[in-house]
């Protein structure tokens, strides 16, 4: 009877291993999508209604889904009361701590990091385009984790299952 | 009286916090080091990357070590690093250097207080005009300081029975002198009706209207006035002269028109719209005296035309016995009245 419960655990637990790791295949390209939009209502911000950043990114942060809400919210809300600590290093601090949150990978991260180096510092012209080369460079990201989606959410969630059953039988 | 002077002095606090408010760590240990008397005369703050760290103060000039300790010689000085150099810039622009891209061109930010800080650097060019200083390596924060009350004196000057107004003014002053002080207390005091002489009876104040081009007169921070300029004063701010005039002459009815340093034709212009409106003019020129302000191409005919009766010259250099003289249309010197 021990022994039905312990297996009925292992099967259980493998399953929801592996239907977590398919959720992040999931939900990865769901979040760059949301992060090119939100870098597209940043550049309207910037280039039309000259917005300055931590409004900019306090917007943002009211009009966007978690996890990325937090990343523009806790931006602009360190950004005021920064007393001085540059731009570069507050959007770092927070792309970092919002990313261990969210299905994003490392690759997205160098792209939003390379954008926080130079957002703020330059005239709109500028601005725009790195913020294009960007938003190019997560599309490509987007279209890579799509096709890993594909490849892998289904492979994750009948993986988890099967493995928990065959150290069920290897148990018995 | 006492009580203005305690306000005047916590309003000062107010100011230098929104200077210190820009500066780095290193740079506000040194100027909250300085001595008092230093610290509350200081008029300008000069960084230069790379090169000594100056201030002005009490028409001196002064370099400053790491400890705050005024030194004489350059090679002792504190010298601002590239990193604080940044750092100014991303506070003076609320890291957002897109939205000060007109005032980049022009080469000044007017900061919450009215400090102005004036930039150098490399410009970009575009078309042979120049569209942005970028690199910038020079900061010149200079300080506001709002003197209730300078205006006092002088008021009763251009007080003027017949029309029961201010006569058409000019300020004539040399750059740091307190132009742009006097014509804000000019303008408070208009506004709120102190005229200072007792022709003027109990004459209410005149509307006024202030084209603020280069936001120093009122310290706009969105359109709200940071100094006080009276309770009948309207402010266009960050509007070319010759424009505002006109813009305010059609739609706001001003009785009394304020603008800082005219010079090009069509401020001369818009001064004769103002004039066939019956609006009294009170302007600032640069200029050492009534004679140089004569040999410059646009006030030279304003003044041949007599179109000020009033000249006010500011000369606060040492040694001089008053800080003003004021001369009527020809250029005579007024005496002092009661």
């Amino acid at each position: 009877m021990l022994k039905f419960i312990g297996a009925v655990l292992i099967i259980g637990a493998a399953a929801l291993i592996g239907f977590i790791q398919a959720a992040h295949y999931a939900r990865r390209p769901k979040q760059i999508r949301l992060l090119i939009s939100a870098l597209q209502r940043m550049e309207t911000e910037i280039i039309y209604a000259l917005t300055p950043l931590p409004e900019a990114f306090a917007l943002l942060g009211k009009q966007l889904a978690e996890p990325l809400a937090s990343l523009f919210r806790l931006t602009s809300e360190r950004l005021l009361k920064s007393h001085g600590a540059p731009l570069r290093e507050i959007w770092q601090q927070t792309v970092q701590e919002v990313w261990k949150r969210s299905s994003m990978k490392q690759a997205e991260q160098e792209v939003v990091l390379q954008l926080g180096s130079v957002l703020g510092l330059t005239d709109r012209g500028d601005q725009v385009k790195h913020l294009r080369l960007a938003v190019s460079q997560l599309q490509a990201e987007e279209a890579e984790s799509r096709d890993e989606q594909r490849r892998y959410e289904k492979m994750w969630k009948s993986l988890g299952v099967l493995i928990g059953a065959l150290v069920v039988i290897l148990m018995y | 009286m006492e009580y203005r002077r305690l306000d005047n002095l916590e309003a000062y606090q107010l100011m230098l916090d929104s200077i210190m408010n820009l500066l780095p760590h290193s740079l506000r240990f040194i100027l909250a080091h300085l001595p008092e008397d230093v610290q509350a005369s200081i008029e300008e703050i000069r960084l230069r990357e790379s090169r000594p760290l100056e201030i002005s103060y009490q028409d001196r000039y002064a370099f400053l070590d790491e400890s705050g300790q005024i030194v004489q010689h350059e090679s002792q000085a504190y010298k601002p690093t590239g990193k604080d150099f940044q750092y100014v810039l991303e506070q003076l622009t609320n890291h957002s250097l897109y939205t000060y891209e007109e005032e980049l061109r022009r080469g000044y930010i007017t900061i919450p207080g009215g400090h102005r800080v004036g930039l150098a650097g490399r410009t970009l060019l575009d078309q042979g005009q120049v569209k942005q200083i970028r690199d910038v390596s020079s900061f010149n924060i200079r300080v506001a300081r709002d003197l209730l009350g300078v205006g006092k004196t002088i008021v009763p000057y251009l007080y003027d029975p017949a029309a029961r107004s201010v006569h058409h003014t000019l300020v004539i002053s040399p750059p740091q002198q307190g132009k742009t002080t006097l014509v804000r207390d000019l303008a408070r005091l208009v506004s709120r009706g102190e005229w200072g002489t007792a022709a003027a009876g109990a004459l209410a104040g005149r509307k006024v209207g202030v084209v603020d081009e280069r936001s120093e007169l009122a310290a706009c921070v969105k359109g709200v006035p940071r100094f006080d300029l009276g309770p009948r004063t309207d402010i266009m701010d960050g509007c070319p002269k010759a424009e505002g005039m006109m813009m305010m002459i059609r739609s706001l009815s001003p009785e009394v028109l304020v603008v800082d340093e005219i010079g090009r034709p069509e401020d001369a212009r818009a001064i004769h719209e103002a004039l066939h409106a019956g609006i009294r003019v009170i302007a600032t020129a640069h200029g050492a005296d009534y004679e140089d302000a004569r040999q410059r191409p646009v006030l030279k005919e304003l003044l041949n035309e007599g179109v000020f009766a009033r000249y006010v010259i500011l000369d606060r250099r040492k040694g001089k016995a008053a800080p003003f003289r004021v001369l009527d249309r020809q250029g005579r010197q007024l005496e002092p009245q009661r």
